[in-house]
């Protein structure tokens, strides 16, 4: 509440200097956004973020697929990740059909990757990686009990958990670490980007009103609906989709609304949301620049969750540890390591860059498993304070307001 | 942005101004002797608890083997009331999660339910299995040997065919009696290190923080009493967390007459320790009662003993008012179940909220995310 009211301050002093600058103009009806995330051209509806949905549902479904032993295999696994159309590759059928993918879309943001190949295809190797380890590693231990060295299973509370000989559950570092690669990458560096809302004549068709081709949305209305699309569109209510936030998917959804409920941070999710539907108004209006003060707001936002939550998981990892609950220390510890992961595809609006480059983000996660021979099983809480320090300095959150 | 941090740290003084107006710090005033209740819990219940369940496994354990040597009607029926008596004393002593039980998950493996009989047929059949696995904590413990006793025919000659000409025979009986020899070490291996220098640490461990025994057993108390009783024997089986009752995961589902009976026994015995009442006597020495008198001494505040004692008996009343059968009790009025978890659940309140409040105790453990 706090958290919320200073933003509230923030926004309005931030107002306040808009104002400002464009006194002397002559201020036509101002741009409100819809109670709803709903936009219609003569009658029927200009959103459209299909591509999303199926993305998503395709990630559910492959980090589902992990620890389905009777089932899964390393290559059905990467081939659900890389699923090429009419494969048979998903449960669902509709995902089998379409010709989207995960694995194309992992660090591939336009801003981001768009000249820097090779890293990009390295961020995709990583996760193949995931998979490959988990399959070759962990499966044949499934029925052997996890030590230190040693891959297997291991408690937490009733649940049974699988870990490598270091102690990382391969599916929550898939999950969470998608979270950056895939949902904020895409939203934040690509379809919020201005390099890719005004591509070519975006502006002029716009403006103009110009949809694309048998569509009823102009291009650039289409970049920020697939924006949305990253964060809301499994929702049961993707126009209202503050109700039941969080049940949409295990991803950045049920994050958002993890921060959210977190009375230090509440509040942030409506901000996203109005955000969403301010920018979008701005752009029917024909209002670049607020659009662009909306999109900043978003990439603000959404990197503080993926950072609040890293350190969250590394301070309910850090407790654990403390309590020598290792299976609930190994599993927030997994969790914890995929949001680091994730800090590479966040953006700070100062400079255009993840709040952590790649190499800042390699060294955390070196430094998590490399307090002795065994990764997570020698980890202390000194090292995990030391990086939840660094991440909560560059954000106005701190550690403890994070840890709750 | 200077603006903003002057107004946050603005705002922060605000804060501790106003807290610094309204409490009267009560850690200097709390000198309750907390030593005084460790020694009264370690010495006069947990610890004597712990022999009457090693007497008790010991009883099972004999009958076990009578039963292996010679399995007919009379040694399964003594074989079923050494069960019965051991399930019994192990409700009294399940709620000590700490030391060595924690360590081993001693309430997991003893006490999971419902059993996985498809995977618990294939571990007999197989002979091949890790009774320490998590994986296979849903195969072993009383709920399992419930399911061997009671379970494997629809009525005594049917069970008994199981281990005498059935041609898996002796699989049956080796898988019986390797769950019963896990119990007995188990058994053995935590009441061992209570009477082995554990119980120096734990009354030694007398101050106030997240890792004090005093911390650590109560919240290991109220998580028992909210999910293992009140959650596992009652608001499960009766659909409060699902959409359907689910009465196949009653507690002894095979033999379901004396499920209402095991869960009186729980619910007596957290009043019991709640009140400090010796193992196996009237006696009573310091308690959470007892700690909460003396906190309501200096605090005037409302009697909260009596509260938590009072709700301890309206939720006994609700429990022996169902059928002996919860399974029967679920199929033919399942409202009087959930009437029943009303009152255990407020005592929740009453116990996680009110009396941990004004002990000072946080409560470390939260519903874990779902994921």
């Amino acid at each position: 509440m706090k958290y919320a009211f200073l933003s509230i301050l923030f926004a309005f002093t931030f107002f306040v200097s808009c104002s400002d600058d464009d006194s002397g103009e002559i201020i036509e009806d101002p741009i409100e956004a819809p109670m709803n995330y709903t936009f219609e051209r003569n009658g029927v509806s200009t959103v459209s973020f299909g591509g999303q949905t199926t993305r998503i549902l395709m990630a559910s479904e492959i980090v589902g697929a992990f620890n389905d032993f009777d089932v899964a295999t390393e290559t059905s696994v990467l081939d659900m990740f890389a699923h090429s159309e009419g494969s048979d590759d998903f449960e669902n059928t509709d995902l089998n059909a379409s010709s989207k993918n995960v694995r194309s879309k992992t660090a591939a943001s336009f801003d981001y990757f768009n000249s820097n190949t090779s890293e990009s295809a390295a961020i995709k190797n990583t996760f193949d990686t995931y998979v490959s380890t988990h399959f070759s590693e962990v499966v044949p231990n499934r029925n052997t009990l996890a030590e230190a060295g040693v891959a297997g299973q291991i408690a937490q509370g009733s649940s049974v958990r699988y870990v490598t000989a270091e102690g990382l559950e391969m599916n929550q570092v898939f999950a969470k670490g998608l979270i950056g690669a895939l949902m904020t990458d895409q939203m934040l560096n690509n379809y919020l980007s201005p390099a890719v809302l005004d591509e070519t004549d975006n502006r002029e068709n716009n403006d103009a009103g110009i949809t694309e081709e048998g569509k009823t949305y102009t291009t650039m209305e289409h970049k920020w609906d697939e924006a949305y699309g990253y964060l809301f569109g499994a929702a049961a209510n993707p126009e209202n989709p503050l109700i039941a936030l969080g049940e949409a998917d295990g991803f950045l959804n049920k994050y958002l609304d993890r921060v959210d409920s977190d009375d230090d941070f509440n509040g942030i999710a409506s901000e996203i949301f109005e955000a969403f539907k301010l920018g979008r108004a701005a752009i029917v209006a024909g209002n670049y620049e607020l659009r662009d003060v909306q999109a900043m707001i978003i990439k603000q936002k959404i990197s503080e969750v993926i950072a609040i939550r890293a350190v969250h998981y590394l301070q309910s990892g850090k407790t654990a540890l403390q309590n020598s609950d290792m299976g609930a220390a190994f599993h927030s510890l997994s969790e914890g390591y995929g949001f680091v992961y994730s800090l590479r595809f966040t953006r700070n609006n100062a400079d255009d860059m993840p709040f952590f480059s790649a190499s800042e983000v390699e060294n955390f996660l070196t430094s998590m498993m490399n307090d002795g021979d065994n990764g997570l099983w020698d980890v202390t809480p000194a090292t995990l304070d030391t990086i939840s320090n660094e991440i909560a300095a560059k954000f106005d959150f701190t550690v403890e307001m994070a840890a709750n | 942005m200077q603006r903003f941090l002057i107004l946050f740290g603005a705002l922060a003084f605000m804060l501790v101004a106003c807290s610094d107006d309204d409490n009267t710090p009560q850690e200097d005033i709390d000198s309750f002797n907390r030593t005084a209740m460790l020694e009264n819990w370690a010495d006069n219940i947990i610890i004597p608890g712990y022999d009457v369940l090693n007497n008790a496994i010991n009883d099972l354990n004999n009958a076990t083997d009578q039963f292996v040597a010679m399995p007919d009607a009379t040694n399964l029926a003594n074989l079923r009331a050494a069960w019965r008596e051991s399930y019994r004393t192990f409700q009294k002593v399940s709620m000590f999660e700490i030391g060595k039980a924690e360590a081993v998950f001693f309430r997991a493996r003893f006490n999971t339910y419902p059993t996985d009989t498809a995977t618990l047929e294939a571990a007999v059949l197989d002979g091949n299995y890790n009774l320490e696995l998590p994986s296979n904590r849903d195969i072993q413990g009383f709920p399992a040997l419930d399911y061997l006793l009671n379970g494997l025919g629809e009525n005594d000659a049917d069970i008994l065919e199981h281990y005498t000409f059935n041609p898996n025979a002796t699989k049956y009986l080796s898988y019986l009696r390797e769950l019963v020899v896990e119990l007995q070490t188990l058994s053995e291996e935590v009441h061992n290190d209570w009477t082995n220098g554990y119980r120096d640490t734990f009354v030694s461990n007398d101050g106030s923080s997240a890792s004090a025994s005093v911390d650590k057993l109560t919240n290991d108390y109220v998580f028992y009493y909210e999910k293992a009783l009140r959650a596992g024997k009652i608001g499960i089986p009766a659909g409060v967390f699902s959409n359907q009752p689910l009465p196949q995961n009653v507690e002894s589902y095979y033999n379901p007459e004396f499920s209402r009976e095991l869960a009186l026994i729980a619910l007596q015995s957290t009043q019991d320790f709640f009140n400090g009442k010796s193992f196996g006597n009237n006696q009573t020495g310091p308690s959470f009662k007892s700690y909460l008198n003396y906190l309501n001494t200096i605090k005037n505040g409302e009697d909260l003993s009596q509260l938590i004692n009072d709700q301890f008996d309206v939720a006994q009343n609700k429990l022996e008012a169902l059928n002996a059968s919860l399974v029967q009790q679920i199929q033919q009025d399942n409202t009087k179940m959930y009437e029943a978890f009303d009152e255990l659940q407020r005592n929740v309140i009453l116990m996680k909220v009110d009396m941990l409040q004004a002990m000072d105790v946080n409560v470390d453990y939260v519903d874990t995310d779902g994921d």
